[in-house]
């Protein structure tokens, strides 16, 4: 999981920034790579600690860089798979919100050492869900509600998105059809 | 006695079974067709029309030999293979031949064409039962194809800084030039591979006054110039090592002729006896070069040919330095003896 997150907020830093601000973490972090491998594993805790250092060289809170790497995830135009795999979750928002419990299990079936924190969710209202997640990692959470705020769009509903003390994030669902949203076909896009 | 199980009976009309089978075929009992799920039909565009006999719609693949759907039925028990008439996709299932009125019941469903299928008739969620698998298959297939691509990325990355680590343990840092693990190496395969080549052994004259004089910077900065003057003066295909402080080898590969390994030797000692300044301080060095040629020995051999070398060496320093000195075919002959 750390590795996932390090390689996220490293594309992202550099990406959204630059190269050299991506650099400027790694030098204040006292960290002898410039690059983290998504496929291998880091001590745990690393991503937090490397998100606490990029809050201070770029100047925002930490929670606010953890919720954009998820927003980037789903739609930066190179890492259209990300958001392919999430919408395979469901036809509709709600559907997507469901599949996110098991998610854990889906990415285990492509990599059975992934360990993806699990997922709860509570239907607190017609529209209105509660979910948790219980990860090692303080910036999981932020992640997650970047992504349920991105994946809202990209679905055409209107949510209000707001995360809880304890890992949860409760979303109510103002209109689910708010607007059209991106296409999305199940058969992989011709490359 | 066992109690038999109860047996139940349902009905179901066509709504029901189109959304509990979108890929059910009902034919009456000549093979003509009733319904058809609408995921089916989609699949068999313009052909599923009512009254289309089975024979038309499909080429049976298993069981072998059997044309119709009574065949079909009959024949594999309960499950078959079809191919269909249009566009070819292919389908496996499972029959019911219904008791009293003799209609055939079949629930097809796609195989390993699954995913082409998806792509050709451009299928949704919607076109398939809640209890279909498809949906997590297409998934799969595809977070494996990310996995991969992630994976073959890494291997990459890694190569590169395989290959990245492997020139920088073998490249002295200050020249640019190879070391002495990479000199060897090569030496070792020359000599194995008995090619003709000369070996020049080379040392630096008054490099220890500079340094005693003008400090360490001004002797790493000839010893970089130096490394400038032996990459230019050689061809890629030659190799030159710094092997020790100002000790530096130079193979010239393919070259014997005792002429040419004398130019060169010479050329490279007139280039560094030509004064270099180090911040406004003129250091004046030059260089001592000895050198033999593999095709003087009967078995080359690395440890020999530099024993060879610096006797060379010792000979152009004795001689007044400044100059190259090659022992010659005669002189390795006497050595040997």
């Amino acid at each position: 999981m750390d590795a996932l997150l390090l390689r996220s907020l490293q594309d992202y830093v550099i990406d959204t920034f630059s190269q050299d601000h991506w650099l400027r973490v790694c030098q204040s972090a006292g960290i002898a790579a410039e690059t983290f491998e998504p496929m291998l594993r880091y001590e745990p805790g690393l991503a937090d600690r490397i998100a606490g250092v990029a809050a201070g060289v770029l100047g925002r809170p930490v929670e606010a860089i953890w919720e954009d790497v998820g927003i980037y995830l789903v739609t930066n135009p190179d890492r259209e798979g990300v958001r392919r795999l999430l919408r395979f979750g469901g036809m509709s928002y709600s559907e997507f919100l469901y599949s996110l419990v098991e998610m854990p299990g889906r990415a285990r079936l492509a990599m059975p050492d992934l360990d993806l924190p699990e997922v709860t969710l509570e239907e607190l209202a017609a529209d209105r869900f509660r979910i948790c997640c219980q990860s090692h990692l303080r910036g999981t959470q932020r992640v997650l509600a970047g992504v349920l705020t991105a994946m809202a769009d990209d679905y055409g509903a209107l949510c209000v998105i707001e995360p809880e003390a304890g890992g949860c994030t409760t979303i109510s669902i103002l209109d689910s059809r708010h607007a059209s949203g991106r296409q999305f076909a199940l058969a992989t896009p011709e490359r | 006695m066992q109690a038999k199980p109860p047996t139940h009976r349902i009905e179901l009309d066509t709504a029901a079974l189109a959304h509990f089978m979108p890929m059910h075929l009902l034919l009456d009992a000549e093979g003509r067709a009733l319904s058809y799920g609408p995921t089916l039909a989609r699949v068999l565009q313009d052909d599923a029309v009512p009254g289309a006999r089975f024979e038309d719609l499909f080429e049976v693949r298993a069981p072998w030999g059997a044309t119709t759907v009574q065949e079909v039925v009959a024949r594999a028990g309960s499950r078959f293979r079809l191919l269909t008439r249009h566009g070819g996709t292919g389908l496996r299932g499972l029959g019911l031949k219904e008791a009293p009125d003799g209609n055939i019941l079949l629930n097809l469903s796609f195989g390993i064409d699954l995913i082409s299928s998806v792509r050709d008739f451009a299928l949704t969620d919607a076109d398939f039962a809640a209890t279909d698998l498809a949906i997590e298959l297409l998934y799969l297939a595809e977070a494996n194809a990310a996995v991969t691509r992630e994976l073959r990325g890494l291997n990459l990355r890694l190569e590169g800084a395989r290959v990245a680590a492997e020139e920088e343990a073998m490249t002295d840092p200050l020249t640019g030039l190879r070391n002495r693990r990479a000199a060897d190496l090569v030496l070792d395969r020359l000599c194995a591979a008995r090619a003709g080549f000369g070996l020049l052994h080379m040392d630096l004259d008054y490099f220890k006054s500079v340094n005693d004089t003008l400090g360490h910077a001004a002797g790493d900065f000839v010893l970089a110039n130096v490394g400038r003057i032996l990459r230019d003066q050689l061809r890629s295909e030659d190799v030159a090592a710094r092997v020790g402080g100002d000790e530096f080898v130079v193979l010239v590969v393919g070259r014997s002729d005792p002429k040419t390994l004398q130019t060169i030797a010479d050329r490279i000692i007139a280039r560094i006896n030509q004064p270099m300044e180090f911040e406004g301080q003129a250091c004046r060095i030059s260089a001592s070069i000895g050198i033999v040629r593999s095709s003087d020995h009967l078995n080359p051999e690395a440890g020999m040919l530099m024993a060879a070398a610096d006797r060379a060496l010792y000979a152009a320093k004795h001689a007044g330095r400044g100059r190259a000195v090659l022992l010659a075919a005669r002189d390795a002959a006497e050595e040997a003896g």
